[in-house]
């Protein structure tokens, strides 16, 4: 679960702490270009650093510092408690003489307060006099560590804290280029949720129980929902095929065929099986309201809220759909708000301001808070 | 599908969002999840009875299935359950539940949250207790959380 979350001069994110620490899962609603879905961006940074991602430029660019000024490191935080441990880590990037590229100007990964590995450029210690420390890893200042530093057994909290950052789910789905096929397995879908196919492979085969879990999530949302199979449909390809039956017969419809709506309680069957599978996990759900009949918006979010409460894991939605947002409470919204352009992303607890009368027409006039 | 409506289940109609936020808490204790529903919130407990009868009537009269809660606030007047259940018809009254806080849900949270209030109401409802709706601004409520419970307990939880 993450306890602490911040971002500093990352495109509308200044001196950015979102507050979800001890939350099982958080509703962010504000304006379009307010900042939600830069969140997710910001914690896709920390995603692609665990999958392996070291190369700066693959990660950030200048053009990813905010508009009005770019002279202090662009800096990331994020502490979680993962197996009883309290991890932090840090890394930072500035500016360079080759003003395409960032580089790195500060590292460090903690475990419960203590240093695992640490590193500072010497602009950074100049600038923010640092205590004297040793850098404890040397590496290119184009790259990040975290990805190439070894872990010393199965169990080192380092290992265990990438595996967690790898597997968040960071979620935009597009239904429309999800079509069930897969070369290959995997625990890490990608945003848009294009290798779905071997997500559900890779579930599966982790823990073939987890097929249990998808199976209690579709029945009763698809009534007539059977079954769905993942046969060889050429050398090392598989496709799903889903399975429908009822009194009248049955039938079987490739995966691409499915609704758009029918796609995403596909994922969040998956999403649930994962979190029970290989949780408890973050799950960051860019409206998931989209492409949902209107009668199944708040059970959707209901259930979703329910399964991450009950695991230990962290559910962030965004939305402007009003179902949605009255399926949240007020201490678990967040109203995120930018006067313009020129301005960062404020953040402010629903519960905070006071709304009197009805939310959603309040935010139909436009809150400022 | 949202609710099963082959299956019994239940709508609640909150007042306001402090009681939709009771009733999304809860829900999220539910163990039947489609088997309830928190409707949208009515702006005013009279505007519930307006709701009531104009879109849930016809619904609870054509489905046996159908059950409903009229989530109100009491604002401490000892007629209003009487003026609310001459809304609902004789031949619905036993699907039909009037609850809510004595006064308003404001005075219940003691420092709280909505949400962790209605889990509590839940779980009092799924393990037949009554620690928070024993509360003194909820325990005006108990005729009919006896009739709820023995209702809708088999098929939520």
């Amino acid at each position: 679960m993450i306890r602490r979350f911040y971002v500093h001069n990352y495109r509308c994110l200044e001196n950015f702490e979102l507050p979800i620490s001890g939350q099982s899962s958080i509703l962010l609603i504000g304006k379009n270009g307010s900042g939600k879905s830069t969140i997710a961006s910001a914690l896709e940074v920390l995603q692609k650093i665990a999958r392996g991602t070291n190369r700066v430029s693959d990660l950030v660019s200048p053009d990813d510092f905010p508009r009005w000024y770019a002279l202090p490191p662009m800096r990331f935080e994020i502490e979680i408690e993962v197996s009883g441990k309290i991890c932090r880590y840090v890394v930072a990037f500035e500016s360079t003489n080759d003003l395409t590229e960032l580089s790195v100007s500060e590292e460090e990964f903690t475990v419960d307060g203590t240093s695992v590995y640490f590193r500072a450029s010497q602009q950074t210690r100049g600038q923010r006099a640092m205590p004297y420390q040793q850098d404890s890893v040397a590496f290119r200042w184009n790259l990040v560590a975290l990805p190439i530093v070894q872990e010393k057994s199965g169990k080192d909290p380092l290992l265990v804290f990438k595996q967690w950052l790898a597997r968040m789910l960071i979620l935009r789905p597009m239904p429309a280029l999800i079509d069930g096929q897969s070369k290959h397995e995997s625990l890490e879908p990608n945003v848009q949720v294009t290798n779905f196919g071997a997500w559900f492979s890779g579930i599966v085969a982790a823990n073939p129980a987890a097929y249990r879990k998808i199976d209690e999530y579709l029945r009763p949302v698809i009534p007539d929902f059977k079954d769905i199979q993942n046969p060889l449909i050429a050398k090392d390809v598989r496709s799903l095929v889903v399975g429908f039956s009822n009194s009248q017969g049955s039938m079987s419809v490739y995966f691409e065929d499915l609704s758009d709506g029918e796609k995403c309680f596909m994922i969040s069957a998956l999403v649930l099986a994962a979190n029970e599978a290989y949780g408890p996990l973050l799950c960051f759900w860019d409206e998931p309201d989209n492409y949902l009949a209107l009668d199944e918006v708040g059970h959707f979010v209901i259930a979703l809220r329910q399964a991450f409460e009950k695991s230990g894991g962290q559910f962030i939605a965004t939305s402007h759909n009003p179902e949605v947002i009255r399926r949240f409470s007020d201490e678990t919204t967040l109203l995120l708000y930018r006067k313009n352009h020129l301005e960062p992303t404020v953040v402010r607890r629903l519960g905070e301001l006071h709304i009197a009368g009805d939310l959603v027409g309040a935010l139909t006039r436009g809150i400022e808070p | 599908m949202s609710v099963n409506k082959n299956r019994p289940h239940l709508y609640v109609l909150p007042e306001d969002r402090a009681n939709s936020q009771l009733a999304n808490g809860f829900h999220l204790e539910v163990g039947h999840l489609r088997q309830m529903q928190v409707l949208e919130e009515a702006d005013g407990w009279g505007k519930v009875l307006d709701k009531f009868k104009s879109d849930l009537v016809r619904e609870l009269d054509a489905n046996a299935n159908c059950f409903t809660v009229l989530l109100i606030d009491f604002d401490g007047k000892s007629d209003r359950l009487s003026k609310a259940k001459a809304a609902i018809p004789t031949r619905l009254a036993d699907r039909v539940f009037v609850l809510g806080v004595w006064t308003e849900p404001e005075d219940l949270k003691e420092g709280r949250t909505y949400e962790s209030i209605g889990k509590d109401l839940a779980t009092d409802c799924r393990d037949e207790t009554e620690k928070a709706w024993g509360h003194e601004l909820l325990r005006h409520n108990a005729s009919e959380v006896g009739r709820l419970r023995t209702s809708v307990r088999p098929f939520l939880f």
